[in-house]
């Protein structure tokens, strides 16, 4: 069974037609790279695999192993296994990293219908997946991504992705406002969490991401649809041509 | 038979009843003297109407119309617990504004803390009213001030010794209970030099009663003194609650003063602080949850009067369903007040279409060099707050409680005794819980 699989996917925002039949299928342990030009479509398609409100699914289909994740909240997808690491993660004052976690982690346990994990085991359970990041746990004792770098604010991310363990996790241009050390250490992250069964989805505009974690797949998106797939020599062709060739398809 | 002076002005027969208060016949004249004072100050000053400034956005018409009477009862045999804070601290209990020593537990106070009340005045033969700091204030513009005299049937009288360092914080607990009673609550503080202590005042009521509170503190804090002064007011919903708070400090004197409102149909906390000497830091905040149809108002008045003295106020509130929320924020720098530095920040956060909020923040500034800055905001829930909670698996709601606690936090963190911000944060945590997030988990 694929872990996702996209059929004929059209989707707007607001009157804006913006996806307009997509077809995507990702099997387990699976890497796909969907690159594009701005205004392709991109982030659109993180959110509403997400669920996003004011994001409509006009006309397709998407299945997450055997569930139809249209019919899902935001919140049920997550708890499912979807996980999307933001482009622009969200500051959110007044709640530390610590309880945000620890909501989410206790939210899939309850949804699972298991034992809340309290506060000790918890604790030590972020400490050790911090570890295993290499990173460190104060950021937790803060209010979530206030007054973050850009780097902090997506390895956040990813160590939220190490506890949750999801097995799709949707990455929208991870590597946007990083730079180039800063870069390392997230894809570093990003590759410790690669596993057999765990499948990624990475949205990005530059291929430069694509040198640190290898994909599987490359698609290029433009116009709100997939316009070629190859395997990962097609970043390197899109990275010296551009995206000129899909201008203006669709 | 008297004949009424201003038939015209509500409570006529409340405060009649307090003139002929038989149990108060052999405390002496004084008293008569007070409610005597109160009654024809009340008169001279008026009713508040909303044609009065500092009463535009509080409409106490309805209130006028309520028949209240003096309370025939003030013995009840079981606290009402689940609504009173649990905190471990010695307790001072008030019952439709009489202080019940029985039900009290001052073992633990310690010898620096005296507290007395009207009972202490007839026992001792002595006027507490003689003590220079329990002088009554001016109540110039203050009404609610004047009825509260006119109708007085008990006040306590708290004293810090100079020097004393309080370990533990004191717990008022003020009981509201019967049908349609009115009393006045009366409070004086005197923090003397170098003392130190934290008091909590609880406004609660028996569940089922309703009653219009009018409570008055008189606080008095000495140089070098540092008085943390907290209230829950968690009236039952049918209930009315107008209070005054009057702080006067003194040369590097400390207050610091929260007010967190949660009950009552119709709530009115002013507090006014006089500060008259350098050094001051003075704290006045606050934070309210308003539901169904509450009405909510903070009214606050800082006064600047010497130099070199700093005060800071945040008020922050949720306002849901139809609930109405009041934020009037004054603060006035005298000429000789230089090197002022006043900050004032109100927030609110609309749950509802239908709830609303009137805020209106004022400087008042005479001197030149001073630093004072004033901000308010309004506002929803961000969608973009709650999507990303949910997209870690938080369902809507407790993702929606997670983030009205975190916004009420913010300004619960600003009270300076530990002990007391982390009661009133549980507190505040389980109100979101019952009060507008019952379904949610966690």
């Amino acid at each position: 069974m694929s872990i996702l699989s996209i059929e004929n996917l059209y989707a707007n925002v607001g009157e804006n037609e913006i996806l307009r039949g997509i077809n995507l299928k990702i099997e387990p342990g699976e890497v796909h790279a969907v690159m594009g030009p701005n205004g392709s479509g991109k982030s659109t398609l993180s959110y509403v695999l997400a669920g996003r409100d004011g994001y409509s699914v006009t006309r397709g289909k998407v299945a997450f192993k055997d569930k139809d994740l249209l019919e899902l909240e935001a919140d049920e997808r997550a708890n499912e296994g979807v996980f999307l690491a933001f482009q622009y993660p969200v500051e959110v004052p007044g709640v530390t990293g610590m309880t945000f976690m620890r909501e989410a982690y206790n939210s899939r346990l309850r949804y699972e219908g298991k034992q809340e994990a309290d506060a000790m085991e918890f604790l030590k359970l972020v400490r050790s997946k911090a570890k295993d990041l290499n990173m460190s746990d104060d950021m937790l004792k803060r209010p979530v991504n206030v007054g973050f770098s850009g780097g902090e604010k997506k390895r956040n991310e990813i160590l939220q992705m190490a506890v949750l363990e999801p097995q799709l996790a949707v990455l929208d241009e991870t590597d946007s406002g990083l730079d180039i050390d800063a870069l390392k250490l997230v894809a570093d992250g990003i590759n410790a969490l690669r596993t057999k069964e765990r499948s990624m989805l990475i949205i990005t505009h530059y291929q430069r991401l694509l040198d640190y974690i290898e994909p599987d797949h490359v698609h290029v998106l433009a116009d709100g649809k997939i316009q070629r797939s190859g395997g990962k020599e097609l970043a390197l062709e899109l990275e010296a041509n551009g995206y000129a060739e899909f201008a203006g398809k669709g | 038979m008297n004949t009424p002076v201003e038939p015209d002005l509500p409570f006529n027969d409340l405060i009649d009843s307090a003139r002929g208060d038989l149990a108060h016949q052999n405390l002496g004249k004084w008293l008569s003297d007070i409610k005597e004072k109160g009654r024809d100050d009340f008169y001279k000053l008026g009713w508040p109407s909303p044609k009065m400034e500092s009463w535009r956005y509080t409409n106490l018409n309805k209130l006028a119309k309520t028949r209240f009477c003096l309370p025939r009862n003030t013995e009840l045999d079981k606290l009402p617990d689940q609504n009173i804070l649990p905190i471990d601290a010695p307790k001072i209990v008030v019952i439709n504004g009489r202080f019940k020593r029985e039900l009290s537990d001052l073992s633990e106070i310690g010898e620096g803390v005296l507290v007395n009340s009207f009972q202490d005045i007839r026992n001792e033969q002595k006027k507490l009213f003689d003590n220079k700091h329990y002088a009554m204030p001016p109540k110039e513009g203050l009404p609610v001030a004047a009825l509260n005299e006119a109708i007085l049937s008990d006040a306590l009288f708290i004293e810090i010794r100079a020097g004393w360092k309080s370990e533990v914080p004191l717990h008022i607990v003020l009981i509201g209970y019967g049908d349609h009673i009115g009393f006045s609550p009366r409070i004086f503080v005197s923090a003397g030099e170098n003392s130190q202590i934290d008091i909590l005042e609880s406004h609660a009521g028996d569940t089922g009663s309703t009653y219009f509170s009018n409570c008055v503190s008189n606080i008095q804090i000495e140089s070098g003194a540092r008085l943390g002064h907290y209230k829950f007011q968690n009236d039952t919903t049918t209930s009315t609650h107008l209070a005054l708070t009057q702080a006067c400090i003194k040369t590097d004197a400390v207050y610091d003063n929260f007010v967190m409102s949660v009950g009552g149909i119709l709530s009115r906390n002013e507090v006014r602080s006089l500060i008259t000497a350098s050094g001051v830091e003075c704290c006045i905040n606050g934070a309210y949850l308003g539901t169904s149809n509450q009405h909510i108002d903070n009214t606050t008045f800082i006064e600047h009067a010497a130099e070199g003295s700093r005060s800071r106020e945040v008020y922050k509130g949720v306002l849901a369903d139809r609930a109405k929320g009041v934020f009037q924020g004054k603060i006035f720098v005298h000429p000789e007040a230089q090197k002022t530095d006043g900050y004032q920040m109100n927030r609110a956060l609309l749950l509802s279409d239908k709830a609303e909020i009137d805020s209106k923040p004022e400087l008042e500034i005479y001197a030149d060099d001073v630093r004072c800055s004033h901000g308010a905001t309004v506002g929803e829930l961000e969608e973009e707050h709650l999507f990303y909670l949910m997209a870690r698996g938080i369902d809507a709601e407790s993702a929606r409680r997670l983030l009205v606690e975190a916004y009420l936090g913010e300004v619960i963190d600003e009270i300076q005794s530990q002990k007391i911000r982390e009661i009133l944060s549980k507190s505040a945590s389980d109100l979101l819980k019952e009060k507008l997030f019952e379904s949610s988990d966690g």
